[in-house]
């Protein structure tokens, strides 16, 4: 968010009137309006209309799916398409090879494209946004042409003769029957993707798409995370291929072009990204609307797309777009601010060395950035990390958290190298961070933020609590809490982006806190703040510590580091030019040095003077 | 959903805010409300769509008038090649009414887009339906087609194919599949005949564009060739939509080839016939039937001269057609296209079937159909096999002289010799 | 070898057309992270505008020369014309929303700009008259023409001038800015509105030489010729490394010789899977293309 963007969005900041419960029962009453009128279609609409609703299902069934994709991991794929066939061919080959049946080749198909899923979703684990765009819109593609060329997938022509889908032993081939069918596998795909929305893994791949760097420094495996949106969605395409291929009988490549992919992206934008029943809307508009313009078939694509443009300038969030988290989830009693006690988390040994730096030297194309440094870091005690701009001490952060692996050194905790872990895994081990600028996730509320946190010390994410795991009262009492001990309970609901500058750095620690770490990284938590918010969070710190956390503290403002500080060590040019107690490290003339240049130290000037340390 | 956002960098939603500061009126408000209006009237507008074109009722028309329906691309890709072929329906249900129509009967055409696209295929063979049409007649992709035949054989109505040529189409047991096209399969070999009986070429180089058709008539001309006794050099599919085919070429050209045979369409070929001059290749070019189009000669320009495609002779090329090629020319101010004469007769036999079996009853015209001997089309005169097949199919050979498709050879059925077109 | 000097000379020849067209994908992403799905589409547009300018000019009897030179002209200043149209109309509004909503708004531009073109010109294929010379030469067994020299040459030109502009002039420098960072730029006091229709501007004119170039050149042209181009060149733009202006170049040229080559020595038929798998191993080697400058994590 640039500076600009901030403060017209924090004008906009107006908290909406929020009625926990209220309109849940007009909510419920939509929903079941139009599940009945989806049930009772075939008996107001014509044979040709129930051809088109069952392609609608059809789609909708495949936004849903790619919805898990786009919508919430937020990773762009531009050959979705590709689950599409790999569902279809699967389904149609067993069929026609081992006679099984459409239900029997179900798991197979899902299983296939699940594999497919990985397979696509490994090599690109590594990329970033369009770069990702790209390699999907190439696997797509690749898929498609492998299609086209082998003689096992009956190269251009296809396969042909596929068997309709039985139930009770009856074929599916009407309308009416191929709907009903459609409608239930659409259920199935609108429940589990529903359900994964709502799990951790749900609040995972929302973290992900909010900022991916901030959510491994909470303890999301963000690659792991990121593999199973493909997987999960790919499985749900799969069930459209198998839907499509029973319907039609015969599959050729020509029907999961690079164009297919592209529809089901608009089912998904127009639809509104992360909504489920947008999906479903997406799907009516997209199949609908060039069959509504058919009278007029020369110019309905011309006019669909003059329609897409004029729909995204109109509404860019789609038609439908997702609610933000159900209301009256945090309804816990205001709590006088920094008073709560904190809660149970990992303690240690007072006066044991924690964490353990030697050596660490990092080079960023030639410019060394870090050489030669070493910290030993003591259970309960704040540690602060001084020097100039640029004197590496963000570096040390990085190299101490997995964001960067230092190229010389080991970094040890309780004995243990953290050289060359993931992010992720540095967190859950116990080490967790806060950013210089701050990074929330922005579209997620106050408590969400410190749930995603929690996922850390739960340790594994899937294996333990289940793929469709849901949030547990035990951990919305235990964010609650955290967001007590740093005086937000009552903002619990809001928007991370909703928050005034000095909660949001407050709800940055409460955020690494709920990973219950050994030690807190704070960079610059100080910077931008007022005197009146400047003593809440030196208080804040405090506690942190007294609860049992050791403190590694960057800071530019004096006040905070010699009012905080058990011991300070002085980073120049990324070398350690000073170490020991406050009042030791101010008055060292190196530390004059550094801050003013060798040059003028005669000029009079004492560091105190020019840094404004008042003593 | 306060912000969507993909990429690497945090880019602000300002707008959303807007969104947020209606917020919670999605789950209680008037958001909620806007949004069940907006299903409600989509789904209106489909039901209104669906409701105007569903009063047609009752098979084969209503009143004074029977149906037949034309499922062929009206938009996308194809859509040229459709309105061409619904212009021979038409011109055919003109003559047809004009002789005072069938069984006191006016023909009424109705069409609809298929889009060269599956799904949409089915929607529109499933509309026809719903406007109650006897007979359908029509189709251009094979890929449109097949799902539209299933469409139709469910519902037991009759569908008279003019310009499908995937033999898969009538090798499903279908009765009520019909085509009065030849079958991909059967120019495969006419092709390779005139390759080896009038060329007298030995090495054959074949390329195809990977398409349903393309690929199903280059394997049915590899095997007659073969069987014929010429070496098969090159064997290879290319990528369509390309402008440049000069390393596609050159690679053919690395097997030395006395002729290359093409079976994909024109764009391509006409591309490689300018490029095969350009890099100084001397073999033969020979396309399939669907190189029979004038932009191979704008595009090639003096590199087409010479250049051969064997093709189910174009009505330009029938005496039996020159009422026609006329009328067309009159009502649509331009030639007809490659398929338009064989809707004409699509449309023609089907009427006729109407007439025999004295219903539009699905069933009798079924009967009425296979039980035609001797249909005489524009296109010549034929009968349906038990598939549903034409029979004979009928092609020539032409050759671009002067800036213009000129009619060359053709296969004297009773000799299997090649002589010239009279 | 005689062939494989012949697959040279193919392949740089239609890589020089796709470095042209992914030079604008490169530059519009940098400036707004947008793949511009419509940019092939402004090819086609810059391909029928020349075409329309070649025949009505070619009936008048125009000599050659004047013909290809106003057709280049006229075709570069339309594209040029529509591209800030477009980006007046359907991308500005959306500048600061999300990036999927401007990519579906550029998708309907694509397909307005597709189906508008097939409903003006029709949805078969258009010939460029074939007036340029077809003489050849022969250097050691391959063949290329005087013109297809000429067409490589020009290419080459117009890359140096856009590689000039870019990094020699006050506005070239403020694209970069730009790019870089829209929030400092605007800070700094460059007019971002104004660099980024000019960016726009920009890349929809080489576009347009693009589309006139081959559609005299192959002469064959129809409303949907920009999509697997398109694709092609985005492919290209991503493999140097999306941004990076002389990355476009080399790999425009390099997804054209990878294509040749695939053709000669694999087949056609599975070139497009060739292309993406080695778009795929170079990314899983270096993620951000072949010239990309790894970002900073920004901590």
């Amino acid at each position: 968010m640039t500076p600009a963007q901030t403060t017209q969005a924090a004008r906009r900041r107006r908290l909406a009137p929020r009625l926990p419960g209220a309109g849940m029962a007009t909510r419920a009453g939509v929903t079941g309006a139009a599940c009945l009128l989806s049930l009772l279609l075939p008996l107001l609409l014509s044979q040709y209309a129930m051809s088109v609703a069952v392609t609608v299902v059809t789609f909708a069934i495949l936004g849903l799916g790619l919805n898990v994709v786009v919508g919430y991991a937020g990773l762009l794929d531009l050959g979705y398409a590709a689950f599409f066939a790999i569902g279809a061919y699967t389904s149609s080959l067993l069929e026609l090879h081992t006679h099984l049946s459409f239900w029997e080749t179900l798991p197979l198909a899902v299983i296939a494209a699940a594999i497919s899923g990985c397979i696509i979703g490994y090599p690109t684990l590594r990329l970033r946004s369009d770069y990702l765009a790209i390699v999907t819109l190439g696997f797509g593609e690749i898929v498609r042409i492998i299609a086209t060329n082998l003689n096992v997938t009956g190269g251009p022509n296809g396969l042909y003769g596929i068997p309709a889908a039985t139930v009770f032993g009856t074929s599916i081939l009407t309308s009416n029957a191929q709907y009903y069918l459609g409608l239930f596998l659409m259920a199935v795909a609108v429940a589990v993707t529903g359900l994964l929305s709502r799990s951790r893994l749900g609040r995972a791949w929302r973290s992900l798409r909010e900022d991916e760097t901030a959510s491994e420094a909470v303890g999301v495996p963000a690659t792991k995370v990121k593999l199973l949106a493909y997987v999960m969605g790919a499985m749900v395409g799969a069930l459209a291929g198998m839907f499509f291929s029973a319907r039609f009988g015969a599959i050729d490549p020509t029907s999961f072009t690079y164009n297919t992919s592209v529809m089901i992206l608009i089912v998904v934008i127009v639809g509104g990204m992360g909504s489920i029943p947008g999906m479903i809307l997406g799907a009516v508009i997209v199949v609908a609307l060039p069959e509504v313009l058919r009278p007029i078939s020369n110019y309905r694509l011309l006019l669909f797309a003059l329609a897409l443009i004029v729909l995204m300038l109109a509404r860019p969030q789609g038609i439908w777009p997702a609610r933000r988290s159900r209301p009256g989830s945090f309804t816990a009693p205001p709590e006088p601010a920094g008073a709560a006690p904190a809660p149970a988390g990992r303690r240690s040994e007072p006066g044991s060395v924690l964490l353990s730096v030697a050596g660490l030297g990092h080079s960023f194309g030639g410019v060394t950035a870090i050489d030669d440094v070493s910290i030993d870091l003591h259970a309960g005690e704040i540690l602060s990390l001084i020097g100039p701009n640029g004197a590496g001490k963000t570096t040390v952060f990085n190299c101490i958290t997995g964001l960067v692996t230092p190229q010389r050194g080991s970094v040890l905790l309780g004995g243990r190298s953290l050289r060359k872990l993931r992010p992720h895994k540095i967190v859950s081990l116990g080490v967790a961070r806060t950013f210089q600028s701050i990074r929330l996730f922005e579209g997620l509320d106050v408590a969400e933020n410190c749930l995603v946190g929690l996922a850390a010390h739960q340790g594994r994410l899937l294996a333990r609590h289940g793929l469709l795991g849901r949030t547990t009262a035990a951990d919305r009492r235990q964010a609650l809490r955290w967001l007590e001990f740093a005086g937000l309970s009552g903002q619990a609901h809001l928007l991370a982006a909703q928050l005034s500058y000095g909660d949001r750095r407050r709800l940055e620690i409460a955020r690494a806190l709920t990973s219950a770490p050994l030690i807190l990284l704070l960079d610059e938590p100080g910077a931008g703040t007022n005197p009146t918010e400047k003593q809440a969070l030196m208080q804040l710190i405090r506690q942190v510590r007294d609860s049992g956390v050791a403190v590694l503290l960057i800071e530019h403002d004096m006040d905070l580091v010699m009012g905080l500080s058990d011991r300070v060590i002085v980073l120049d040019q990324g070398r350690i030019i000073a170490a020991g107690p406050p009042a030791q490290v101010r008055s060292d003339a190196r530390v004059i040095d550094a801050y003013l240049g060798r040059e003028e130290t005669g000029s009079g000037e004492t560091v105190e003077e020019v840094l404004g340390w008042h003593s | 959903m306060i912000k969507v956002y993909i990429g690497d960098r945090y880019v602000y939603d300002v707008r959303s805010y807007a969104a947020l500061a209606r917020g919670a009126g999605t789950m209680n408000g008037l958001g909620l409300r806007a949004s069940v209006t907006a299903v409600l009237a989509a789904l209106a507008l489909t039901a209104a769509a669906c409701g105007s074109s569903g009063s047609g009722g009752g098979s084969g028309g209503s009143g004074g008038t029977i149906s037949i329906g034309v499922p062929v691309p009206l938009s996308g890709d194809y859509a040229s090649a459709g309105t061409d072929i619904l212009h021979g329906a038409q011109l055919a249900a003109k003559k047809i009414n004009a002789s005072g129509g069938v069984n006191g009967k006016k023909i009424k055409i109705v069409s609809q887009d298929d889009a060269c696209q599956a799904q949409t295929a089915a929607q529109a063979a499933a509309k026809l339906m719903s406007q109650g049409i006897a007979v359908a007649a029509g189709g251009y992709c094979s890929t449109a087609a097949l799902p539209e035949l299933s469409a139709f054989h469910r519902a037991g109505i009759p569908f008279v194919m003019d310009a499908s040529t995937n033999p898969q189409l009538t090798e499903q047991g279908f009765t009520d599949a019909f085509r009065t096209i030849g079958r991909d399969d059967e120019q495969g070999p006419i092709a390779a005949s005139f390759i080896t009986k009038f060329l007298h070429d030995k090495r054959v180089a074949v390329g195809n564009d990977n398409s349903t058709y393309s690929k199903g008539l280059a394997e049915s001309t590899v095997s007659a060739l073969k069987a014929d006794g010429a070496q098969v050099v090159f064997n290879n599919a290319l990528t369509p939509g390309q402008s440049d085919y000069t390393s596609f070429l050159t690679k053919v050209a690395q097997s030395k080839p006395q002729v290359f045979y093409y079976s994909g369409y024109y764009p391509e070929f006409g591309l490689m016939l300018k490029q095969a001059k350009q890099l100084g290749l001397h073999f033969t070019m020979m396309g399939g039937d669907a190189n029979n189009d004038p932009t191979l000669i704008k595009t090639a320009g003096s590199a087409a001269t010479g250049a051969l495609v064997d093709t189910a002779p174009l009505a330009q090329f029938l005496t039996s057609a020159k009422d026609f090629v006329s009328a067309y020319k009159a009502a649509y101010h331009a030639g007809p296209g490659p398929y338009s004469s064989y809707e004409y007769d699509a449309v023609g036999a089907a009427a006729q079937a109407i007439k025999t079996a004295g219903s539009t009853s699905p069933g009798k015209i079924i009967s009425a159909l296979h039980g035609i001997t001797s249909y005489s089309g524009i296109t010549g005169s034929f009968h349906f096999d038990s598939h549903g097949d034409r029979k004979p199919a009928n092609y020539i050979v032409t050759i671009v002289r002067s800036g213009s498709f000129a009619a060359y050879k053709k296969l004297d059925l009773s000799t299997g010799q090649w002589v010239n077109v009279s | 070898m005689s062939a494989f000097l012949q697959y040279l000379v193919n392949g740089l020849t239609s890589g020089a057309f796709l470095a042209l067209v992914a030079l604008g994908y490169t530059m519009i992403y940098g400036i707004i992270r947008l793949i511009n799905f419509a940019h092939g589409d402004v090819v086609m547009v810059g391909s029928f505008a020349g075409y329309t300018m070649v025949t009505t000019l070619v009936a008048q009897h125009w000599p050659v020369a004047a013909v290809v030179l106003v057709a280049l002209v006229a075709g570069m200043a339309i594209t040029g014309g529509l591209g800030m149209l477009i980006e007046r109309v359907a991308y500005q509004p959306l500048l600061n929303s999300s990036r999927l909503a401007i990519l579906i708004s550029a998708l309907g531009v694509s397909l307005a700009l597709e189906e508008g073109a097939r409903i003006i010109f029709g949805a078969g294929f258009s010939s460029y008259p074939n007036i340029l010379p077809a003489a050849n030469f022969s250097v050691g067994g391959a063949h290329a023409s005087y013109v297809q020299l000429a067409m490589f040459g020009l290419c080459l030109l117009l890359m140096l001038g856009l590689y000039l502009f870019v990094h020699r002039t006050a506005t070239g420098t403020a694209m970069r800015a730009l790019a870089m960072d829209r929030d400092a730029a605007r800070l700094m006091g460059i007019n971002v509105e104004r660099t980024i229709i000019l960016t726009f501007l920009l890349g929809s004119v080489l576009a347009g030489a693009s589309g006139v170039m081959q559609g005299l050149y192959y002469s064959q042209i129809n409303f949907i010729m920009g999509f697997l181009l398109g694709l092609r060149a985005f492919t290209a733009a991503v493999l140097g490394g999306i941004g990076n202006i002389p990355g476009a170049m080399v790999a425009g040229l390099l997804i054209g010789l990878i294509g040749s080559f695939s053709d000669g020595y694999v087949s056609s038929q599975w070139t497009d899977a060739i292309i993406f798998a080695v778009l795929i191993g170079v990314l899983v080697f270096k993620p951000t293309g072949l010239f990309g400058e790894r970002v900073a994590e920004r901590a």
